[in-house]
């Protein structure tokens, strides 16, 4: 109640100041004071009147509607101070800002440590404007706004990223820096993830493995939240978002704070609340599409120059009804369902959740602690305890009513995970700059009901050592890293009624090099060649059995090797003053790649014959492309293209892959407002969305053909309305705008239903100061 | 509203009290969750909830002349894992008029667990159907659930000497059955070499 009054009367307050007609602009860079990178998303403001605007993704910014005279301007970027500069504007005018970070190295901003350490692989970070729109989106869909990431679905309410045509075990997901485990290697188990948790996302693309260990093959996803409070007082963010398909509803809120009598204390409390019902295509309803998702966190540091400690702990909590139609028992009903219009099944519009469906936990609770050695490094610890619970509910409960009783899940997963590491990094010293870490995990799984994946210990250890060379003044800098890892797991499970268990032990060296090179101010070149490895996951090793959703027996290989791969990728950013283009071509070769390979016999069983699928290995080669241009028509408008490409064979049989994305295209117009008085930052864009079919699929692997290719258009739009010292932000968004019927490739759902018709979503980012002491730091 | 600043120091450390005390009560709350299971000692496999192991026709001549014959599908560790150990053909005797009753079993358990009382128990939700893929054979289901057919119990009509299969299958069809064996799930589909003799 005290937040509605408080915020009632902070919006009754906002002061009104008039105006001249002033023209001028101030653009300009925002830089890093150090290495020299452009710093996106900082916010360049000025205070009387309060107005500000963001710099894109190449630190570039504008401040349009200036009058002449002088004017203090400050400029924020997170994990940096605000730095202030006077300038005065007689025109347009031109100037830089250096925002200065407060130590050499930033304990609490993961992401930009991380990011910085291996930057001649291409990161994409999920702009701003994206990030808003696709709010009370799920994370998988939320990433697909980075070019060249794309997703796997099942249904509406599971999406995994697929980057460069490789998800699932061979993408990393990098939680708050921390090695997301779940049971990722299903196709229909996404990331367990809070979205709203996410402050920023961000992509990098290509083989990863030496910082980041075994896994890392098409790429790294990280999450990181937001960055603690470092001024005193306590804020809030609200946000909210509805959604028109399935009457989906999100609540999101954010406290911080930080003592203004112990700066030190950093804290930070949040949670989500997420209800939807069933989803629906342009002509039908999905039955059981609703889910119910319930997260919290928090977050407190004792963060001081010279050392600190920070703990995080969250918990992420779902229920999810999973498609009845797409439910099916063998073969005859899985060609019944895909040659009906419909559904076989139909339904209306309900928030129940009934069977089959879904019930996932993960709890995550890290802390980390670093310590500056001398003035040239820092030293820093961070341990990681993850949790995740699985639970899948059948269709049908068993006939036998004592057993039905029970309403047990059909399979059960649960998985702890403890991971340790420590980072020592030291800043540049006669040109070089590097860190040096040494890290080790310990997983336990085990299930009950329906076997598919047997119990498990996995030990790990890895040790790494990157270095980065840039002599002063240089416009080249060159990046090289080593990595040693190994893996030893035991499984255990039953075999003729005495428990069996096998070990295996992986070990294996990871190395890249890189280079980055900075013609000017505007152009930057990248190149990286880097190798990753993962060994055969659990499921590839042992599972057997029915996999229900497919319709086919997988069978695992205990014999299977290690997967490597080596990629070679290549980056071209140009920032013009109207023209920006990002380019990001690759080419990966994955050696003992392994696939589901369609072996001659059927099973058959008491449901019928079924096709069965060996793990086999074969030589893969992914190339491809994701090209991004931006063009300023005129001040306001803007049009994007975003071109993606993939190609993907098996070397071994000169066949395609199965299941990698087609091709995609996406254009934009993007009309931009002049910020007013009392409103900022105001646009309105349409892009087409078009993605064709995929062709390029190897014969026999698959029930039915790809669907067709499809267009969807899509609108958006967002204001911000500046309020003492925030920004509210609204906006309005509709996807498939114009309830196109189509299917997509890469959902796995695509046998049974079409895609989710029309779906508007409205959402408002509220933040405003709870508690402001009196004397503010700047 | 007039507040003194003694009051207000008050008020920011009453805040700063407040804050520390709810993180400390979350932190308390949010214990670890626990994993009670060991991993070395995997459940067993009949943990599993159900799984039809078995289906056994039970034939006898309605005239009582001809020998009672069975036929059975069995597949002990259910879908998946090892393969069939039982899988008879169906040898019947020509020109003759057989009564058919199904068996299922769940023999993961022991004893093993009789799932056709249970299909009975919900007869209403279930329906076999049979397709013999040859003339010499018709089957028609005799039991019903008070309004459809079920086939738990059937009659096989035998002509003339000669071999084909026979297709059975169990759908299951809660609050769709119509009689047709169209809606539903299939939880049994077995075809048996069908020799008449």
């Amino acid at each position: 109640m005290q937040f509605i009054v408080l915020l009632i009367v902070t919006l009754s307050v906002s002061p009104l100041i008039a105006q001249d007609s002033c023209s001028y602009q101030l653009s300009g860079y925002v830089i890093d004071e150090h290495d020299r990178m452009p710093l996106a998303n900082s916010r360049v403001y000025i205070k009387e009147p309060r107005r500000g605007v963001f710099a894109d993704s190449m630190g570039y910014f504008v401040f349009p509607g200036l009058c002449s005279g002088t004017y203090e301007f400050y400029c924020k970027h997170v994990g940096c101070d605000a730095v202030k500069k006077t300038i005065t504007i007689q025109g347009n005018t031109e100037g830089n800002f250096y925002p200065e970070h407060h130590v050499d190295f930033d304990a609490v901003n993961v992401m930009a440590a991380k990011m910085n350490e291996e930057v001649s692989l291409a990161t994409r970070k999920l702009s701003e404007k994206d990030k808003n729109e696709t709010k009370g989106f799920s994370l998988g869909d939320g990433l697909t706004r980075i070019n060249g990431v794309r997703r796997l679905s099942t249904g509406n309410n599971i999406s995994k990223p697929v980057i460069h045509g490789l998800h699932s075990n061979r993408i990393l997901i990098l939680n708050n820096g921390v090695r997301q485990e779940g049971q990722q290697w299903g196709n229909e188990h996404a990331p367990e993830i809070d979205p709203f948790i996410a402050d920023e996302l961000a992509v990098v693309k290509g083989a990863n493995g030496v910082r980041y260990g075994p896994d890392a093959i098409g790429g790294v996803v990280l999450v990181n939240p937001k960055e603690l409070r470092k001024t005193p007082g306590i804020g809030v963010e609200l946000n909210l978002v509805g959604l028109s398909n399935g009457l989906q509803g999100n609540t999101s809120a954010t406290l911080d704070g930080n003592s203004s009598k112990f700066p030190a204390i950093s804290w930070r409390l949040q949670g989500t609340f997420k209800r939807g019902g069933n989803a629906k295509t342009p002509d039908y309803y999905l039955k059981n599409t609703g889910l119910k998702e319930y997260n919290f966190s928090y977050a407190l540091a004792y963060n001081k120059p010279k050392y600190g400690i920070d703990f995080f702990y969250s918990q992420f909590n779902t229920d999810i009804g999973i498609f009845s139609a797409a439910h099916i028992g063998n073969l005859t009903d899985l060609q019944q369902a895909f040659e009906a219009e419909e559904p076989l099944e139909s339904a209306g519009f309900t928030y129940d959740i009934d069977r089959p469906r879904q019930h996932i936990e993960h709890e995550l609770f890290k802390t980390k602690g670093y310590l500056r050695t001398g003035k040239k490094g820092k030293i820093a610890l961070t341990y990681a305890r993850q949790y995740n619970k699985r639970l899948e509910y059948d269709k049908h409960v068993p006939l036998n009513d004592s057993l039905a009783n029970l309403n047990l899940p059909a399979l059960q997963f649960e998985l702890t995970t403890h991971t340790a590491e420590i980072v020592w990094e030291h800043i540049r010293l006669k040109s070089f700059k590097g860190s040096l870490g040494v890290n080790g995990t310990y997983q336990e799984n085990t299930y009950a009901g329906r076997f598919f994946i047997p119990n498990f210990q996995k030990i790990g250890a890895g040790i790494f050592w990157i270095e980065s060379w840039k002599p002063k003044a240089s416009k080249l800098e060159i990046e090289s890293g080593v990595r040693f890892d190994n893996i030893y797991q035991r499984v255990y499970m039953w075999k003729d009624e005495t428990i069996v268990s096998p070990a295996q032990n992986y070990m294996n060296m990871s190395g890249t090099i890189g280079a980055i090179y900075k013609v000017n101010k505007r152009l930057i070149l990248r190149s990286n060649l880097g190798t990753a490895w993962r060994p055969p996951n659990i499921n590839e090793l042992y599972s057997n059995g029915l996999h229900h959703g497919a319709a086919s027996i997988e069978i695992g290989d205990s014999t299977l090797v290690t997967e490597k791969a080596v990629n070679a990728s290549a980056s071209v950013e140009y920032s013009g003053k109207r023209l920006s283009v990002v380019l990001d071509a690759y080419y990966n070769v994955i050696n003992d790649f392994i696939y589901l390979k369609p072996t001659l016999v059927t099973t058959v069983t008491i449901k019928g014959a079924f096709p069965t699928f060996a793990h086999d290995q074969v030589n893969a080669h992914l190339r491809g492309l994701d090209f991004t241009l931006s063009y300023a028509l005129t001040k306001e408008f803007k049009v994007i293209s975003k071109a993606s490409i993939l190609r993907a064979l098996n070397q071994t049989s000169r066949q395609h892959l199965v299941m990698m994305p087609a091709d995609r295209f996406e254009n934009s117009l993007e009309y931009n407002f002049k910020d007013g008085k009392k409103v900022e930052n105001a646009y309105v864009s349409l892009s087409v969305t078009s993605v064709l079919k995929q062709s390029r699929v190897p014969e026999n692997s698959d029930f039915v053909n790809p669907p067709e290719g499809y267009t969807v258009l899509n609108f958006a739009a967002g204001i911000d309305i500046p309020l003492n010292a925030n920004n509210i932000s609204l906006g309005i968004s509709a996807n498939n705008l114009l309830n196109v019927r189509y299917r997509d490739y890469m959902n796995r759902f695509r046998y049974f239903a079409n895609e989710m018709g029309r779906n508007i979503s409205v959402r408002a980012t509220i933040p405003f100061a709870l508690f402001t002491p009196k004397s503010i730091h700047n | 509203m007039q507040i003194n600043m003694k009051t207000k120091t008050n008020m920011k450390t009453n805040m700063r009290t407040i804050a520390l005390l709810g993180l400390t009560c979350i932190a308390a709350l949010s214990s670890c969750k626990k994993d009670d299971d060991l991993v070395t000692v995997p459940q067993p496999i009949a943990n599993e909830q159900e799984v039809i192991t078995t289906v056994t026709l039970q034939f006898t001549d309605l005239a009582g002349v001809q020998p009672n014959v069975t036929a059975t599908f069995r597949d002990p560790d259910g879908d998946g894992g090892l393969n069939y150990d039982i899988f008879d053909t169906i040898r019947l005797q020509n020109n003759t008029v057989y009564n058919a009753s199904i068996l299922l079993l769940n023999e993961t358990v022991s004893p093993a667990d009789t799932i056709s009382n249970e299909v009975l128990e919900e007869d209403d939700e279930h329906l076999f159907c049979f397709t013999p893929s040859f003339a010499n054979l018709s089957i028609a289901r005799t039991d019903t659930d008070g309004v459809y057919e079920v086939g738990l119990q059937s009659q096989w009509t035998v002509g003339n000497v000669g071999n084909g299969t026979t297709q059975i299958v169990l759908k299951h069809q809660p609050g769709i059955k119509d009689g047709t064996c169209a809606p539903g799930e299939t939880d049994i589909d077995v075809t048996f070499v069908t020799e008449i003799q």
